[in-house]
């Protein structure tokens, strides 16, 4: 009877215990945050980039999990919670350096392809740009050297002129005006009182000044003048015949045709006052102006 | 002889373990882990640490850890153990922390560098 009554007391305080010792222990919130940290390392990018310090934070908690299954009120216990905390933590931060790294590794790799990629595009123009300034060159050299060959004939033509001049001053009167270079011939000495008809004489002169003249490449007006002895429209006649024959004379002694014209002035434009017989003598002449190249 | 020593192995863990849920002063003092934690407090504190909110938080837990040990040193070493080794954890993740913020500016600024030359 003592027995039951003893039993009576012990058996529901047993059972408890039993039951106490049986359900399983609430693990605290330091613990649940250290394994969830864990499998977020494990599972997450350290698990790719940092095994080594996963396998370190897996060992951590096996210790804490240890720690908290025998001793979960020694302070050592949460202790060592947080070192498992701390260390998968760590991994996962160690492995965001590392992508970091790839990452700023992998930008300073295309920013530096994307400067060869400048660097020889713009070597490229630059070829372009100095192949483009040797044509130029080349241009600008055969221009100075045409300019020069220009020059020297234009120089040439010059000298020939002048040398023309002298030949011509030495059998006719020869001046400079606004038109260009005058060479006159009077009348007498070309033709016979109211003729046209050159003279023999006149064609030895007029040879020497188509000599002369030749290659010269300027125009050439041939004015025909009179004194004012007779009437207006004789004296326009007689100028111009007399202007045209000494033009055609030219033109067959080889001066082309194209750069030479006639023009009969008749009794304008005197040279002297046709009071005089000196005077008339004077105005009647014929005058070549051979003109500045146009 | 192979198996005995494999069981060894795998008890000695475990006996270590026991012994620090017990609170026994098993282990011999900290010193060496000691010397260690303070050398990780000062890399941290050389990476510029102290300039990143988060790795500073973990130096200043470091610190706090083996201000923490120091009584127990000599009265129970297992907990000046454990302590200095939560301050070398704390000290390497301040440290891991620096690096990592430095490391993602620079990638930030690589990356900002390649949008403006493709820009360009």
């Amino acid at each position: 009877m003592h027995w039951n009554r003893t039993a009576t007391v012990a058996l529901p305080l047993v059972i408890c215990g039993v039951m106490a010792c049986a359900e399983p222990q609430i693990p605290p919130k330091s613990l649940v945050d250290a394994r969830e940290e864990f499998v977020r390392a494990k599972d997450g990018l350290a698990g790719q980039l940092d095994p080594t310090d996963v396998h370190e934070a897996d060992l951590a908690l096996q210790r804490a999990e240890a720690a908290w299954q025998h001793s979960p009120d020694d302070p050592s216990t949460g202790d060592l919670v947080l070192i498992a905390d701390r260390k998968a933590l760590l991994a996962e931060s160690q492995a965001a350096a590392m992508k970091a790294e790839q990452d700023a590794q992998a930008a300073r790799g295309q920013a530096d392809a994307a400067r060869v990629a400048q660097l020889q595009s713009a070597k490229g123009q630059l070829n372009q740009t100095q192949q483009a300034l040797g044509v130029t060159q080349l241009q600008l050299q055969d221009q100075q050297n045409a300019s020069a060959v220009q020059q020297q004939k234009l120089q040439g033509l010059e000298e020939k002129l002048k040398d023309a001049r002298d030949t011509i001053a030495k059998i006719a009167s020869v001046k400079d005006d606004e038109r260009g270079m005058v060479i006159t011939l009077q009348g007498e000495v070309l033709f016979k009182t109211a003729k046209w008809d050159l003279k023999p004489g006149a064609m030895a002169k007029l040879d020497q000044i188509a000599e002369a003249l030749q290659g010269k490449e300027r125009p050439i007006v041939v004015y025909g003048y009179t004194d004012n002895v007779g009437t207006r429209d004789n004296n326009m006649d007689l100028s111009q015949k007399r202007a045209d024959s000494v033009r055609s004379y030219l033109v067959s002694k080889g001066i082309p045709q194209d750069l030479v014209t006639s023009q009969g002035k008749g009794p304008d434009a005197p040279l002297a006052e046709n009071t005089s017989v000196e005077g008339r003598a004077q105005n009647r002449r014929v005058e070549i102006v051979v003109q500045p190249k146009r | 002889m192979t198996t005995k020593t494999t069981t060894t192995w795998l008890i000695a863990p475990a006996v270590a373990a026991l012994d620090v849920g017990c609170g026994s002063s098993a282990l011999p003092p900290p010193n060496d882990q000691w010397a260690a934690a303070e050398a990780d407090v000062g890399r941290a504190q050389a990476s510029g640490a102290p300039a990143v909110p988060d790795a500073m938080l973990h130096l200043q837990l470091a610190q706090e850890d083996l201000q923490k040990a120091r009584p127990f040193i000599g009265k129970d070493d297992t907990r000046a153990n454990t302590l200095t080794t939560l301050a070398r954890a704390e000290a390497q993740l301040a440290f891991s922390l620096a690096k990592q913020a430095a490391a993602q500016d620079q990638a930030r600024t690589a990356q900002g560098d390649l949008r403006d030359s493709a820009a360009k």
